[in-house]
C-alpha cells in the first residue's frame, strides 16, 4: 500500500473534526452492526437471523 | 469531513446491501431453510422428553409452554427482514471501515478502500471462521456467550495485528501482529459439545463455502463503493472551499 496520507493537517480544527468524525463513525458502525449481529433480542434475532448466519456472527 | 464519511458509508453500504442480499436469498437462505427442517425434527423430538426453551424461538414451532416470540413471516417478510439485516450489517461495516482508514490517516480511494476491506474481511469472515466455521441451524455448536467472547477477541486481535503489520511495519510491530493474528487460534474457540447432528455434512459444508465467498464480495464491495462515493461526495464542496 503506497503511504499516501489525508491532506496535511494544517489548523486544529481540521485535526479535531477528523476525531469527531472517526469517533461519531465508529460509535454508529459499531452500535448498527451489534444490533445487525449481536443483539440478544429474540425479534432482532429472528429479523436478522439468515443475515446472521451468512455473515459468520455466533447464532443461537 | 462528518458527512461526507456518514454519506460515504451509506451509499457503500447500500450498495453492497442490493448485490448481497441477491446473494444470500439464491445461496445461503435456502441452505439455512432445508437446515431448518432437520432442526425441527430435533426440536420435536427433544419435547417428548424435556421441556426445552431454545433461545432461538424463530424455529421452536413446537415448543407449547413457549410465548410466540415474534419472527417474520415466511416468504417475503423473511426476506425483506434480511435484506434490512444486511444493509445495517453493511453500513455498519462501512463506518468502521471509513474510520479505521481516517484514523490511520489515508484518504479513501477505491484501490486503497478495497485493501482495508479486505484486511476487514480477513478480521472479521476468515479469521473467526477458522475456529467458529459458519454454520447453520441446528448444528452443534458450544454456549452462545462463550463463541460471541471468542468471535469478538479474534476480529479485534486479527485487525490489530494487520494493523501493525501493514501500517506499522517496524520488525517489532510484525512480530507483535503475528502474535496477535496467531493466539485466538491457540487458545482455540469454544468446541461444540460431543454429540452427532442430524444435518448432513455436505450442507454444512456448502454452506460455509457460500458464506465466506458471499463475505468476500460483501466486504470488497463496502471496500470498493466506500472509496467511490468518498471521491464523488468530497468532489462538490470541494470547488469552492477546502474539503478534508
Amino acid at each position: 500500500m503506497t503511504t499516501s496520507t489525508l491532506a496535511p493537517v494544517a489548523a486544529g480544527t481540521r485535526a479535531s473534526e477528523r476525531t469527531l468524525a472517526v469517533a461519531l463513525a465508529a460509535f454508529l458502525g459499531l452500535g448498527l452492526l451489534f444490533m445487525a449481529g449481536f443483539s440478544p433480542a429474540i425479534a432482532l434475532h429472528n429479523a436478522a437471523h439468515d443475515f446472521r448466519h451468512t455473515q459468520n456472527f455466533p447464532c443461537h | 469531513m462528518i458527512i461526507r464519511l456518514l454519506s460515504a458509508a451509506l451509499a457503500a453500504g447500500f450498495l453492497a446491501a442490493v448485490v448481497v442480499t441477491g446473494l444470500e436469498l439464491t445461496l445461503t437462505s435456502p441452505l439455512i431453510a432445508a437446515a431448518e427442517r432437520y432442526e425441527t425434527q430435533e426440536t420435536h423430538q427433544a419435547d417428548r422428553g424435556l421441556p426445552i426453551v431454545l433461545a432461538h424461538a424463530g424455529h421452536d414451532h413446537a415448543a407449547p409452554d413457549a410465548a410466540p416470540e415474534w419472527q417474520p413471516g415466511e416468504g417475503l417478510p423473511r426476506m425483506a427482514f434480511t435484506a434490512l439485516a444486511t444493509l445495517v450489517g453493511a453500513v455498519g461495516y462501512a463506518l468502521l471501515l471509513g474510520a479505521v482508514m481516517l484514523a490511520c490517516g489515508r484518504e479513501p480511494t477505491p484501490q486503497r478502500a478495497l485493501a482495508f476491506a479486505v484486511a476487514g474481511f480477513a478480521s472479521v469472515a476468515l479469521a473467526p471462521g477458522l475456529g467458529l466455521p459458519p454454520e447453520l441451524p441446528g448444528s452443534e455448536a458450544a454456549p452462545l456467550a462463550a463463541r460471541q467472547a471468542w468471535w469478538v477477541m479474534t476480529v479485534a486481535s486479527t485487525g490489530m495485528g494487520l494493523y501493525l503489520i501493514a501500517i506499522r511495519r517496524s520488525l517489532i510491530a510484525i512480530l507483535g501482529g503475528l502474535v496477535l493474528i496467531v493466539a485466538p487460534h491457540v487458545t482455540g474457540a469454544p468446541l461444540p459439545p460431543e454429540g452427532e447432528s442430524a444435518l448432513p455434512a455436505a450442507l454444512a459444508a456448502q454452506f460455509a463455502a457460500r458464506s465466506l465467498a458471499i463475505g468476500f464480495v460483501f466486504w470488497a464491495l463496502i471496500g470498493l463503493g466506500f472509496g467511490w462515493a468518498w471521491q464523488v461526495f468530497g468532489r462538490k464542496p470541494a470547488q469552492g472551499t477546502a474539503d478534508v
